[in-house]
């Protein structure tokens, strides 16, 4: 049942909506699966009965089996997201039902973590542009029917315009040195006013000569520039080195 | 400059809207006009539909999107136009605006009589555009709630997988 076979595991709802935490022997992040029974990436699953007092064993001809709710594992040294979260991040802006454009969508590990928070009334446009990962992309979405998977460049975001509708949040984790132009570029076109903007930030891939909070504060001026109001950043110590998450809200007007 | 019809393209079809309140180019970024766009309500009576040409299956969808994504104007879609923007005359040209330079230049390739609009030459339909988006599942009338969301995901698979050049049936294996 627990990640180690029959412990106690308690869930708790995050204070993200859709977030949950295990507490067991160690606390875990969670998310709930929407697909039950598969791991996506060989992570470790979590199930929890719904039952008030669930039943000890479950014989053939005994009560009817509690329905049970499974769980999946997140792991903040795997995915962005996950440390900025465990690191106190005030506000994903991803919560059930959101729309989520995720640029850098890789092979969907973290992808499907969003999926699960998102629920089956969101929508997850995952952006990618390398063949191969986006192969793995495609196969984890056909399991989950809230991806929708886009082979494409992330900065021809016209390309993709009849597969995208307009979103509530944009996250972007593309690791490229005009990043900051990207999320820009898609921001203008398919994020609501108001909505949120996450984007990670490895310094070294913006610029490996300067220091790497130079790096940021550049980076959030880029921003700016965009019409995002930064709202916060963060580093994702001790998950990632000389990386930073830095939210903010998309606004038109102004 | 003003815009008389706007083009939308989505995953479900074609759709040409005609623009019925012209914006001001100037008070744009205002708030109040921002939030304008944002209401139903309000967004619903500057423009209005003329048209929508749904695709009439999920190959000719396809087709569609990439011709779109590379900034072609499609044989569906040259229909679409010619059908519903009318001919001016002479001296005052109709105006259409679209997302995609590309594609209006391909327009206008074919249909000299038109003036095109981008969303990069102009905000105001760069913002009508995104009006259109965000309402497009209930500007749309013959639309069912989630039509179009369940158009993007069997388009988003389809173009994907036409996209990539390995075999999608095959799966690396994650090694953690």
């Amino acid at each position: 049942m627990g990640a180690k076979g029959g412990q106690k595991v308690i869930l708790e709802p995050h204070r993200h909506k859709g977030v949950f935490v295990a507490r067991g022997k160690e606390d875990l992040l969670v998310t709930k699966n929407i697909s039950p029974g598969e791991s996506v990436y060989g992570e470790k699953r979590i199930s929890v009965q719904n039952s008030e007092n669930p039943k000890e064993e479950i014989n053939g001809d005994g009560p009817a089996p509690a329905t049970t709710t499974e769980y999946r594992v997140w792991n903040p040294f795997r995915s962005k997201l996950a440390a900025a979260i465990l690191g106190g991040v005030e506000d994903i802006y991803m919560k059930p039902g959101a729309k989520v454009l995720y640029l850098g969508a890789a092979s969907g590990t973290s992808v499907s973590h969003v999926a699960d928070i998102v629920g089956p009334t969101g929508v997850v446009y995952a952006v990618e542009f390398s063949h191969r990962s986006g192969r793995d992309l495609i196969n984890m979405a056909t399991r989950r029917t809230n991806v929708i998977p886009i082979v494409e460049d992330a900065r021809h975001p016209l390309r993709y315009r009849m597969l995208v509708g307009m979103v509530d949040c944009i996250f972007a984790d593309v690791a490229q040195p005009d990043q900051a132009r990207i999320v820009g570029l898609n921001a203008h076109l398919y994020l609501k006013v108001g909505g949120g903007v996450v984007v990670s930030i490895k310094a070294n891939c913006i610029d490996s000569t300067a220091a790497p909070e130079a790096v940021f504060a550049r980076e959030v001026q880029k921003m700016r520039e965009e019409r995002i109001k930064p709202k916060e950043q963060l580093t994702l110590e001790p998950f990632e080195r000389d990386h930073a998450v830095v939210c903010g809200v998309y606004q038109r007007s102004g | 400059m003003s815009v008389d019809y706007l083009l939308h393209e989505s995953g479900v079809g074609y759709a040409v809207f005609k623009v019925t309140i012209q914006a001001d180019t100037v008070g744009n970024r205002l708030k109040e006009v921002q939030e304008g766009s944002q209401d139903l309500a309000k967004f619903g009576k500057m423009v209005q539909l003329v048209s929508f040409a749904p695709f009439e299956g999920a190959s000719q969808a396809l087709q569609n999107a990439n011709d779109i994504s590379e900034g072609m104007c499609s044989n569906y879609l040259k229909g679409v136009i010619e059908m519903n923007i009318p001919k001016a005359a002479k001296k005052s040209k109709v105006s259409l605006g679209v997302s995609d330079k590309n594609l209006a230049s391909s327009i206008k390739g074919s249909f000299p009589y038109i003036d095109l609009e981008t969303g990069e030459t102009s905000e105001v339909v760069a913002d009508l555009l995104r009006g259109l988006r965000l309402h497009s599942g209930k500007l749309l009338k013959d639309l069912q709630e989630g039509d179009v969301e369940r158009a993007q995901l069997g388009l988003g698979h389809a173009y994907s997988r036409s996209k990539v050049k390995f075999s999608v049936q095959k799966n690396d294996n994650h090694i953690i």
